[in-house]
């Protein structure tokens, strides 16, 4: 096995590892659908693992937000409702079942958090409420959620995105449901935000940072097989010079063996490597 | 120690004191423990102009709105999780029949811990930058007069009647919430406390010696409830924890009945336009019904 068959799946779950520090708080969803699930559970929760056998041995795991630290190994498949009878019955060190419960929200106790949206913009707002005007839009979805607080409460947020397109990567996003970084870092504290902000957004073909002084995403890091132009013309907005940039780093072979034979050798979280396709196969396949 | 007074109404009579245009706060938490039953018969009787104000919404809304019966919601999530999008939400939403009032979710549940505090607001630091913000006259900007800093008072959800369904209830309306419960019924218990209307449907109505046998999981307290309805089965085909699971064929009948005008109509007739509950219980099948148990853990 070497570093260079790793799958995006696993590439993507070790840079967020690597980003992760000892005794912190993460934050994930139970998303359904394949892409959705894998996405915004599956490679959180085999990155938090990852950490947590490597240099992170504290660090706490909210599956659902609610069960601290759970014991995957006992399940047959990864549940697909939040607070459903499986939930109640999986092992864990604890279980939020009240609000306000275990971790203090507002007294930013979550470290970090992952989420999706519909659109992101260039300073990292994202979008989950509606498309076109809200009090008459062309496309009405879900509502903010827990976005408003993933980008505010939360000390940082990686924001896992299943598809990189233009009308996904957009110049302003038509309602703001998280706030990214208008105006930077300065920006936020003129808005009365203490702390937070996106700190990845990741995508099939690259992975943004921030500029948090000016307030601008950037491209961090371009996957392996996947060319500067591809990244240009699946974003709705000017990225830049690209020339510079480098490419996504790969798991160590150790890293990979730590995945695939000890935080999830059944592929509960993700695909396993014959079904995992390459990064653009990734974008197109969702 | 006294009978005390019955509060058990017929589902129709519980229904019928939901007036037209109220503010209504369905308990459970997006798709999970919601009074479908309840909601079943608010569309049977033909309700109207109803705002929903909740935390996370999904079947409930999403037949309400199919029919016409809701004029807004307030809420942070409209959806079927698994199932995808609610579809007839989303129709009349877009169509502008249907007006929504977002806020985050947690701030959705501080909305109900102002009116259990009694409070005029909740204050919210957080806000700034939202859309959810610029969309709604009813949040207002204010400089928090001990820090300076600013703030969001955030309006309560101020509902008119909150309906939840639990396990077990006795006439009087003791309400037993499950050792093992988790968020959805958490969510119940703060409704119910912030209102002065709580409508109660239960899986059973049980016995005064067995509330008395359960007194450290009576959350929701007798004088806190106006009615108490039995009704088996009362959130199918959201689960109820502790009784039954989620019942994924008729989550896939009701998204199927979103292709048409038609599909809706013939779903409606099935389901909706019937006697009552047991009418109900009975399209839905009582084979089907038996496979859907919930056996906990059995320790």
């Amino acid at each position: 096995m070497t570093a260079a068959s790793a799958t995006l799946y696993e590439t993507l779950a070790n840079v967020l590892a690597d980003d992760m520090a000892d005794r912190e708080v993460g934050f994930t969803g139970l998303l359904t659908g394949s892409a959705a699930a894998i996405w915004g559970t599956g490679i959180p929760v085999v990155a938090m693992e990852l950490a947590r056998r490597t240099h992170a041995p504290d660090l706490t795991l909210l599956l659902a937000g609610c069960y601290h630290n759970p014991d995957l190994s006992v399940l047959d498949r990864m549940p697909d409702c939040e607070h459903d009878a499986q939930l109640r019955d999986l092992p864990a060190e604890a279980r939020t079942r009240d609000y306000p419960g275990q971790w203090a929200l507002k007294r930013g106790d979550v470290t970090f958090g992952f989420s999706s949206a519909v659109q992101v913009d260039r300073v990292g707002n994202i979008n989950s409420v509606c498309i076109g005007p809200h009090d008459a839009p062309k496309v009405r979805l879900v509502g903010p959620i827990l976005q408003p607080e993933h980008m505010v409460c939360f000390r940082r947020e990686y924001v896992m995105m299943p598809r990189h397109e233009p009308r996904i990567f957009v110049d302003k996003v038509d309602f703001v449901s998280g706030v990214g970084f208008p105006g930077g870092r300065k920006g936020r504290e003129a808005l009365g935000l203490d702390w937070g902000g996106p700190r990845f957004v990741m995508t099939p073909l690259c992975i943004f940072d921030f500029d948090e002084e000016e307030g601008a995403m950037r491209v961090r890091s371009i996957h392996a097989g996947v060319t500067a132009d591809e990244v240009r013309a699946a974003t709705g907005f000017d990225l830049g010079p690209l020339d510079d940039v480098l490419e996504t780093p790969a798991p160590s072979p150790e890293r990979l063996r730590l995945i695939r034979e000890i935080v999830d050798p059944r592929n509960l979280l993700i695909p396993n490597i014959e079904r995992a396709p390459d990064a653009r196969e990734t974008g197109a396949d969702t | 120690m006294t009978a005390g007074t019955s509060k058990l109404l017929s589902i129709e009579d519980a229904a019928r004191s939901v007036p037209d245009g109220a503010r209504v706060a369905f308990g459970g938490f997006a798709v999970y423990q919601k009074p479908m039953g309840f909601v079943r018969e608010l569309v049977r009787q033909g309700r109207r102009g109803l705002t929903v104000v909740g935390s996370a919404q999904s079947y409930e809304v999403d037949l309400l709105a199919a029919v016409g019966a809701i004029d807004a919601v307030e809420t942070s999530y409209v959806g079927l999780e698994a199932s995808g999008l609610a579809r007839q939400f989303r129709r009349a939403v877009e169509a502008g029949r249907l007006r929504v009032v977002d806020y985050p979710e947690m701030v959705s549940w501080d909305r109900f811990r102002a009116n259990l505090e009694n409070l005029p607001f909740w204050p919210v630091p957080f806000l700034g930058g939202l859309d959810i913000v610029t969309t709604n006259p009813a949040i207002r900007r204010f400089d928090c007069p001990m820090t300076g800093r600013i703030m969001y008072a955030v309006p309560p959800a101020d509902p008119d009647v909150v309906v939840i369904h639990a396990l077990a209830a006795d006439e009087r309306g003791n309400v037993v919430t499950p050792a093992k419960y988790l968020l959805p019924q958490s969510q119940d218990v703060l409704m119910a406390r912030a209102c002065n209307r709580v409508i109660v449907t239960a899986e059973k109505i049980v016995d005064p010696t067995y509330i008395r046998r359960h007194a450290d999981h009576v959350q929701i307290a007798s004088y806190q409830v106006e009615a108490v309805v039995e009704l088996p089965w009362g959130a199918h085909p959201t689960p109820a924890l502790g009784a039954y699971n989620a019942d994924p064929n008729a989550y896939a009948e009701w998204v199927g009945a979103a292709d048409s005008d038609a599909a809706l109509e013939a779903w409606l007739n099935r389901y909706v336009r019937i006697e009552d509950n047991d009418a109900y219980l009975n399209a839905v099948g009582g084979a089907r019904l038996a496979r859907l148990l919930d056996l906990g853990d059995l320790t």
